[in-house]
């Protein structure tokens, strides 16, 4: 494995310095942390992001509890929706998320991870818990009623269907892959692609979360 | 699906550097209308060098791979030919975010569209309006890099 990420580690080198990325507007970076940093700060958010109104849902979580989309705990909130039980997309996003969560721990700002169900006939408030333990002890699922789920589904754009039933996991189904920042209050900050990486989920949301970036 | 889904959890790169726009402009908070052409890609295996270089990861070599990752959830992205990536946040007709059928039918080709782009936290998105042309799998790098898995490509494949 090692050898491995040293190759990928090369080609990963190989790929920044072919492109302009790492140098674009004149300035050269010395890593890629400070390449980001610098993008952002000269390409800023389109206003406007298209389709993510977000909004309120009203949920139960794995404890059975109620749960809205504002955080009793005042906490920024990264929300992804799969099922626990999912071997495909949820596999990198969850994770991701859970070491996200964190890395921003260390720099004493907590965000609370959520996984919003969209399989809740086996996403059970029974079940849940365990099932998502194993990506981070903090993790809250949440589950509902078909119409409360819908309600949260429709907020963010998400859409599921089922793909096929695999003869060991069961149903397997397509669903959402982005990854949810929200507000305390429930309020759509951004969305973050599944496949960046924790440290870089970590500082987007630390950008909000310091009220640098809205 | 599977076996491409264990090759996702396997290493997390940050290389998110390479969505950025290679351009920078204060001016840029409004979405700019983009006509736009280049490859619909993997943007994991792409992005995450688990499978592979730059290279061998696009066109035929990669095609049924990414077949798997869409299916699975991962975002498509344009590349464009610059090398810049634009994620897909949607297609012409489509009502959701980045969950489409209709991206099956064109995963691995190079493609015209016209759409809206926009910048979010570092990262190009396209909303696509509409795909003027498509010239169908145009990057016949199976010969040279095998595809992903292999025998998968056709041999007789045509884009016509």
């Amino acid at each position: 494995m090692s050898n491995l990420k040293a190759k990928l580690g090369l080609i990963l080198a190989a790929s920044l310095f072919a492109t302009s990325s790492i140098a674009h507007d004149g300035v050269v970076h010395s890593d890629i942390g400070e390449a980001l940093k610098h993008q952002e700060q000269t390409s800023p958010n389109t206003l406007g992001f298209p389709d993510v109104k977000g909004g309120d849902f009203d949920l139960i979580d794995h404890n059975g509890n109620q749960r809205t989309s504002k955080n009793p705990n005042g906490q920024f909130q990264l929300v992804f929706f799969g099922y626990a039980n999912c071997k495909a997309i949820c596999g990198v996003a969850l994770p991701s998320m859970a070491a996200a969560v964190d890395i921003l721990k260390k720099e004493k700002i907590d965000v609370t991870p959520i996984l919003i169900t969209v399989d809740p006939e086996r996403d059970t408030v029974d079940n849940m818990k365990d099932a998502l333990a194993v990506h981070h002890k903090d993790m809250i699922g949440l589950t509902g009623s078909e119409e409360a789920l819908n309600v949260a589904y429709e907020a963010f754009n998400v859409e599921k269907s089922l793909v096929y039933n695999h003869p060991e996991h069961g149903p397997v189904y397509a669903h959402g892959s982005f990854i949810y920042l929200i507000g305390p209050d429930g309020d759509f900050k951004t969305l973050l692609p599944p496949i960046l990486g924790p440290d870089r989920i970590a500082d987007v949301t630390k950008g909000y979360v310091s009220g640098a970036k809205s | 699906m599977l076996s491409c889904a264990k090759l996702f959890k396997s290493l997390l790169i940050s290389s998110s550097v390479l969505f950025l726009s290679a351009t920078s402009s204060f001016a840029a908070t409004e979405a700019k209308p983009i006509e736009i052409k280049g490859e619909i890609i993997d943007t994991w295996c792409y992005l995450s060098g688990v499978m592979g270089g730059e290279d061998a990861v696009i066109g035929s070599a990669h095609h049924t791979c990414a077949l798997w990752c869409a299916a699975g959830g991962i975002p498509v992205g344009v590349l464009d030919e610059e090398g810049k990536i634009y994620m897909v946040l949607k297609l012409e007709g489509e009502d959701t975010l980045a969950q489409s059928d209709n991206i099956m039918e064109i995963q691995s080709d190079t493609i015209t569209a016209k759409g809206l782009h926009y910048v979010r936290d570092g990262v190009n998105y396209l909303v696509v309006q509409d795909v003027v042309a498509n010239d169908g799998i145009t990057n016949f790098n199976h010969e040279d890099f095998g595809a992903v898995p292999p025998n998968s490509f056709p041999k007789n494949y045509s884009a016509n």
